[in-house]
Order: structure tokens, then sequence, then C-alpha cells
């Protein structure tokens, strides 16, 4: 029995899929790809799979994974990228399976790129209000938590977008991301949006994931 | 790569729940080159993306049209009112999923009605699309307005908005009318000319060339074609089942429609002849695929799709004349590869140990069976052909394989129907709980679910109930509450329809042209989704109604007289108006009629020569 991690893209369309729309689409193509996939042993049998970083819907993604446990040990895990993607759509293509080097509890940060844009503000003049807004005390925000409606300052993150030098309004950020502190780059946006009273539109991708030390999530 | 939606969609798509509707972009669907095919034709269906993509005919069609290179046929769903409502406020027309391209695009804009309160749903998805909702209204060769469905079998309630219909099955009609299309278009012919021809194919109606005259009391007094239209419209059907197109892979939806699995199509029609039951008589003759290409087709569908169920379709599966050895070949691939078989629509008197072993799956849901009514003299009435001692066996042999929970499925309002009746049902369910005690072999520890529904009948063209008077809601609802009050046990858990929704059915399933003007109304007022309690308005219906100066029960609550013209007396599905007529008047002394196996009762479909008219019948012993 080996755990296999299996990467893959979720894209164009699939960005609007939700987590259990992905998990099915997955799970079909494990099984119909013929992967030697272990099933629980329990009063429902189902095939053990994780997601180390599940993704929120509407956000590209270049680089997720998903665990799974084979039980065949000589099973040649190169071919899983081909015996799935017959089965999946455009939007979701697994590129690589690999062997697990890091437990998914390592996850601590997530790196993103977005584009932002306003409809009748041009998004140079965007860009500057958002940089505007970096010199606050803070930027806060309600978030829905399960101990009820919390205030987040969402400032550091608001400082820490790298805005490219062009006319447009895009960026690169860096959030924390995993199990023990989570931030949602919507949520940063949302935050945004109530500070400028603008509707803002996005785009998202989230490119990696990262350990506590900036180490590629591996 | 392209995104297949707009930048304006996109922008609301985080705004709707469950975008995923909305994008296109599954597993199997069909990009083509717009500037390279000749016929573009919208496939609608006037609900929503979860209902529709679980739709076997579309499914065909669409696989079907797009086998030819120069057409592409894309797929359109109703959006939920949530995204209709950011579509009208950002002016997004509706668009089809392939392409993102708005209807107005189109060659064709065909609808499948599958249900009279979709008929909102398919005046306002034109509008959403800006398309002109009036026939006359359209005057170019293109935005042809075309529909298929069970529910052309009375077309007229939408004849002034549709340009054409088909009547019967879709494979060689459509077809045959989107060539005459091209072949109109390139003789630079007007919309006119087109229709005109058109009406010459089988199978096919043009509403808007044929004149009707009426009574004073508002019955028809004459039904009149003009310009060479015929005066009766004769169903198209497929005789040659093994040979029929059909698709050896579906678009596999992104995410959870309502029937996500493979289905294999194993025989139409139906051998019964239940006399509530349109399906059974529109259908007729019964036509079989055979097990060799059942099996092929099986698992290519598993192969393409990647589904791991595959559902065998029909209007009563266990009819199949061979379903035991049906069952053995299919078993026999399906364990193999880790594929699971469903068998829906099984008739009480068809669920046997051989079947029952056959279709065991790691979980076992509930069972289904639809003795429909709850008397042996009313079951006599409608030839549903089932007896208590059947049921109750049947629910013997599920309760020993393990089975807990049944449904039990009837129907209230029948015609001929007492209160003592309406207790019947109750008595019955009473019955197949009182089995499972009795049943030795039964699940250890666990207790019965016996969920007893109960919708209300609602007569359809076609069958012998044609003539009958629907019950009046309060009738409905009296029946349904001396049901209630007749269940005594917590064993049974009791569902109804709302009474209703039924009424408006009714209405527009024997409604005429004059129809049109409320429908006209309806859409305007906006009316959608009347099918779904969330959107359902009765008041505003009668309302429109009102406004007419129509009255709803002329259609729904009139007993008609067997010589009076009926709104769709001019479409033959091969079933004999005589025949009806005897079988309504067995109806009424409760005699049955032998099925189509076991002795031929001279429909008329044997016209068709073929199917289950041509069959060797076997000497059944009974």
């Amino acid at each position: 029995m080996k755990n296999v991690r299996i990467w893959f893209t979720k894209e164009y369309e699939c960005k609007y899929i939700s987590h259990l729309d992905l998990n099915r689409c997955m799970l079909r193509a494990v099984r119909r790809g013929g992967l030697p996939i272990w099933y629980t042993e329990g009063f429902n049998p189902h095939p053990f799979v994780t997601f180390p970083l599940p993704i929120s819907l509407g956000i590209d993604a270049k680089r997720e994974c998903m665990d799974i446990r084979i039980v065949d040990d000589t099973y040649d895990i190169t071919q899983i990228p081909s015996a799935m993607n017959k089965y999946l759509p455009r939007g979701i293509q697994v590129f690589d399976a690999t062997y697990p080097q890091l437990d998914p509890k390592y996850i601590c940060f997530a790196k993103y790129s977005a584009q932002l844009s306003a409809d009748g503000v041009e998004d140079k003049t965007l860009k500057e209000k958002i940089l505007d807004l970096t010199k606050l005390d803070s930027v806060i925000i309600q978030k829905k938590s399960k101990a009820g409606m919390k205030d987040i300052d969402v400032l550091p993150y608001i400082k820490a977008m790298d805005f490219k030098f062009d006319n447009t309004c895009s960026f690169e950020v860096i959030l924390p991301a995993g199990n023990t502190k989570n931030v949602a780059l919507p949520l940063v946006i949302k935050a945004i949006e109530n500070n400028l009273s603008l509707e803002l539109n996005y785009s998202i991708t989230k490119l990696d994931m990262f350990t506590e030390e900036m180490k590629q999530f591996l | 790569m392209i995104h297949l939606y707009s930048k304006e969609v996109e922008k609301i798509l985080l705004k709707v729940q469950k975008p995923g509707r909305y994008t296109g972009g599954e597993l199997n669907s069909i990009i083509k080159d717009k500037d390279k095919v000749d016929v573009r034709f919208a496939f609608c269906f006037p609900d929503t993306y979860e209902i529709g993509m679980s739709h076997l005919g579309m499914k065909i069609l669409y696989s079907q049209f797009n086998s030819y290179d120069h057409i592409w046929c894309e797929r359109v769903f109703a959006p939920w009112t949530d995204m209709e409502g950011l579509m009208r406020e950002k002016n997004i027309p509706l668009y089809a999923l392939e392409s993102g391209d708005p209807l107005t695009e189109f060659d064709f804009i065909g609808f499948t009605l599958q249900y009279e309160l979709s008929y909102t749903n398919v005046l306002n998805m034109l509008s959403l699309a800006g398309i002109p909702l009036l026939s006359k209204d359209r005057k170019e060769l293109n935005n042809i307005v075309v529909a298929g469905g069970t529910c052309t079998s009375n077309p007229e309630p939408l004849a002034d908005f549709i340009d054409i219909f088909f009547i019967g099955e879709g494979e060689e009609v459509d077809l045959e009318v989107i060539e005459l299309y091209r072949k109109c278009r390139n003789e630079n012919k007007s919309k006119d000319e087109f229709l005109k021809l058109a009406a010459q194919i089988k199978g096919v109606y043009v509403p808007s060339l044929y004149k009707v005259d009426y009574n004073e009391d508002g019955t028809i007094k004459s039904f009149a074609p003009t310009n060479g239209a015929p005066e009766t419209v004769e169903k198209r059907i497929i005789m040659d089942m093994d040979n029929v197109y059909y698709p050896y892979t579906f678009v596999v939806p992104l995410v959870e429609i309502v029937h996500d699995r493979a289905v294999s199509e194993i025989f139409r029609g139906c051998i019964r002849g239940c006399r509530f039951c349109q399906a059974g008589f529109l259908n007729r003759p019964v036509r079989e695929k055979s097990k060799k290409t059942i099996l092929e087709q099986c698992k290519k569908l598993c192969e393409s799709t990647g589904y791991d169920e595959v559902s065998l379709s029909s209007l009563s599966s266990s009819d199949y004349a061979d379903i035991v050895g049906l069952l053995t070949c299919l078993t026999e691939w399906s364990d193999d590869c880790g594929v699971s078989l469903s068998l829906p629509s099984l008739r009480v008197d068809g669920f046997t140990d051989d079947i029952m072993s056959k279709i065991k799956t790691v979980r076992k849901s509930g069972l289904t069976f639809a003795p429909e009514a709850g008397t042996q003299r009313l079951r006599d009435a409608i030839n549903k052909n089932v007896r208590e001692d059947e049921l109750l066996k049947t629910c013997h042999v599920a309760f020993s394989g393990g089975w807990t929970n049944v449904k039990l499925y009837f129907m209230i309002g029948l015609p001929t129907e007492t209160l003592e009746d309406v207790e019947g049902i109750a008595k019955l369910g009473q019955a197949v709980v009182n089995e499972y005690y009795r049943c030795e072999y039964r699940t250890k520890g666990k207790g019965v679910n016996v969920t007893v529904s109960a919708s209300s009948f609602v007569p359809k063209p076609h069958t012998p109930f044609q003539w009958e008077a629907q019950d009046t809601i309060e009738t409905i609802l009296n029946k349904q509450k001396h049901l209630k009050e007749s269940i005594t046990t917590k064993k049974i858990t009791f569902n109804y329809h709302a009474a209703n929704t039924s009424f408006l059915e009714g209405v527009f399933a024997r409604g005429d042209r004059k129809l049109c003007k409320v429908l006209l109304k309806a859409a305007e007022k906006g009316f959608h989704f009347d099918g779904w309690n969330d959107c359902f308005d009765f008041d505003a219906w009668m309302q429109v109604f009102e406004e007419c100066g129509i009255d709803p029960a002329f259609y729904a609550s009139r007993k008609r007289s067997f010589d009076e013209i009926l709104p769709w007396d001019f479409i033959s599905y091969g079933v004999s108006k005589e025949f009806l007529k005897a079988e309504c008047e067995r109806a009424y002394q409760s005699v049955t009629t032998p099925n189509c196996r076991e002795k031929c009762s001279n429909c008329g479909a044997a016209c068709y020569k073929g199917g289950v008219c041509v069959e060797k019948r076997q000497n059944m012993v009974h």
C-alpha cells in the first residue's frame, strides 16, 4: 500500500465547480482510469481520497493536489496522468503523480496572482486607490467562523500585494494557507470593495503552495 | 484555450448559485468551428441544467445532429431565477453552452416539451434571447423555432409560438427538416415557403397552416388544413431499434445532475395499455433492442464517459422479452469492470428472485412500485393488471432480500374512483407493512418504512381517458384529506402532489389554441418555472385566465362527449379513436384488456408492421 499525490490544474470553466463536484469528477477518473485505489473498510466502503488544501470555487489553480492510496505497489504511477485525463474535462488535467514528500499539515502559504477591475474606473486609478489603503491603520472585515462573526484586519495582506509595474491592476500575493491559519484572497478583495465602495471584478489564479520556510510543497 | 462564455457572463458567474451550470466545457461536449458549419441548432431544454442534462432524448439528438459535419448542435437550459435576474439586469442574452453565442445566431431553436408546466419557460427562454415570441413576428428564414417531445401530442396551446412541431420520434424527421431548410436557404426561399414544404414531411405539424373555427360553447367546430398541409399528421416512428442512431458517448456534467449515469434504452413502447398512461399509447408498438446492441452500447458509453453506473431505460423494464437473459449477459460484463446496473420502472409482477439477484448493489436504496390504485376494482378499471397478492409477494421477496424501504406510487382522481378506492390505498400500504412483519427473513432489528405517494390524475390526450373530467381541486383536496386520515400507522410516510399544480397541468394538457393568449400574457408577466414550488403562483395564474376571459375549468373539469372534435384529433399515433372509446367503455365496466404479448386487441398500431405486433406470440400459461 502506497500513498500517491496526484497533481492537477483546475482552470477555465472548471474553476466554477464546487469541491464536492471536483471530488466526484476526480473519483470517476480514478476508478475508470483503472488506478488500484484503496477502499476504506468501514460499513460503507469508499475510495480513500483527501485534498491537502481544497480550493475555493471561482479560483483558477495551476498546481492542485489530491492524495490517494493504492493497493498495488508494483503499479507504475507515471501512467496516472494519461490514464485519468481521458476521463477529465479540459479544465481539470492531471500533469503529475508523485509519492508525497511532505504531510499536508506543513502547508503554510499559498501564492496567488490576481487581476482586479471595476466598471467605470481605470485600472491604473484602481491600483492607486488600493495602494492608498495601505496608509490606513487597519482594514477590517467581518468573517464568519465557527465561533460566529469575527473581525479580521486584512491590512498586512494588502501591503503584501506585489503590483506589476504596468497600467493594469494586477499583482501577486502570498497569503497564509492551510489548517492552522487560512486567509482567502476573495475576503481581502471584499474588504477592499467595502473600503472603496466599489464593485470589483476579479480573476484569481492560485499558483503554488509553500511550507513555513517557503519551500515548495511537494 | 478560449473561454466559452463571454466576459460579461464571467462577471456574474460568481454571484449565482452553482455557476458550473452556465459554463459548458464538460467532458465530451462538442465544439466546432462555427465558420465551417452550415446549420446551427440550439437544443433548448425548458428547465434547469440538472433536469435537462438527465434527459435521454436530448443526449440522443445532440450526438446524432453533431455526427454530421455540417450541423453544430448546442445545448441551452433555462437559467435559474438568480442567473436570469442578473442576465436581464446586465442585458446578457440567453446563450448556448458550447459557443457562448446568443440564440439569435442560430438557424434552429428547438425545444423539447416534456411537461405542460414548462411552457412558460419556453416563452421565457425566447424572451431572454430577445427573440419575438409569436411565430408571425419572426419573418426571416432563420431562428426557426421547432418543438418535439411528448407534449407535442397536443401542440395547440403553443400553436402561435412554434413554427414547426415534430410528432413522434425525432431521429429521422428532425434531420429531414434540417436538410429542407438548407435547400430552401440555398434557393433563397422565404420562411413561409419553407414551412409549406416542411408540412409535407411526415411527422411535421405547422400550426400556422391550419384554421380552427369554434362553436358558441367554445368547442371546436372545424379544424382545417390550408396550403396543401395534410389533414392528418402522422407520428414518426423508428422500427429498427438495432440500427437507429444511439450515442456512444454522453456529455459528462461538471456539476451533479439528477440522473448522473450512463443510460441504455432497451425498448420503446409498452405492452401493457394502462388506460391513464399517455406514453403507453403514444409509443405503440413495443420495439426492442437486441441484447447484443444493448451490451455494446453499455460498454461504449461507460468507456467514453467514465460512468460506473448504467441504467436500463424503458417504460417497463421487466417486460423486456428476455429480461433474465439480458441481465445475465450484462452482469457478466458489469461485474467484471465494476459497473453497477440499475433497473428503474419495474413492475410489481416483474420483480423476481432472478432479477433481484442480478441488480444487487452495494447500497440498498428503496424499491419503488406503482400499484396506481388502492382497490382491485379500480386497478381493473385503469387496466393496471396488478393484483394485491402479487404486490405482497413481491414485497416479501424484497424484504427477504434485505430491503426495508418500499415506495408505493398511487394516483388519486382516477375515473370512477370512490372514497372506498381512496381508503384502499391506505389499506394496501398497511398490508405491505404487515407483510414485512410476517416475513421470516426480514432484516433483523430494523423497522420497515413504506412511503405512499399519491399524485393527482391528469387526463391526457390520446388515451382512453381523454374525454374525462379531471377532479376539481376541492375534490382532490378532500380525497387527500380522507387518505391522510385513513393512514393510522407511523410506518407509512404519506406524500401527495399539490392539487392546483395538477389542475394547471390538466388545462394545458387538453387545451386548444385559445390558450395561446393566456401563455403570452403569462410570459409578459415574467412567469417561469411553474413546475417548481418556489415559482408557482396559482392565484396569479387565475388572474391571467380572468384577464384573458378564459375559464380554465372548461379544459380541465369538463367531460367531453365522444363525438366532440378534440384539439388533437388531427394527430395520429397509430391507435384508432374507436379503440380508445372501447377502452374507455371497458374502464367503466372495470373490464381489463390483455397485454400485447398475451393477445392483440387491435388498437391500430399494427399499421407500422413491426415490433410486438409481428412478434411470434408464445402460448403463455396463466
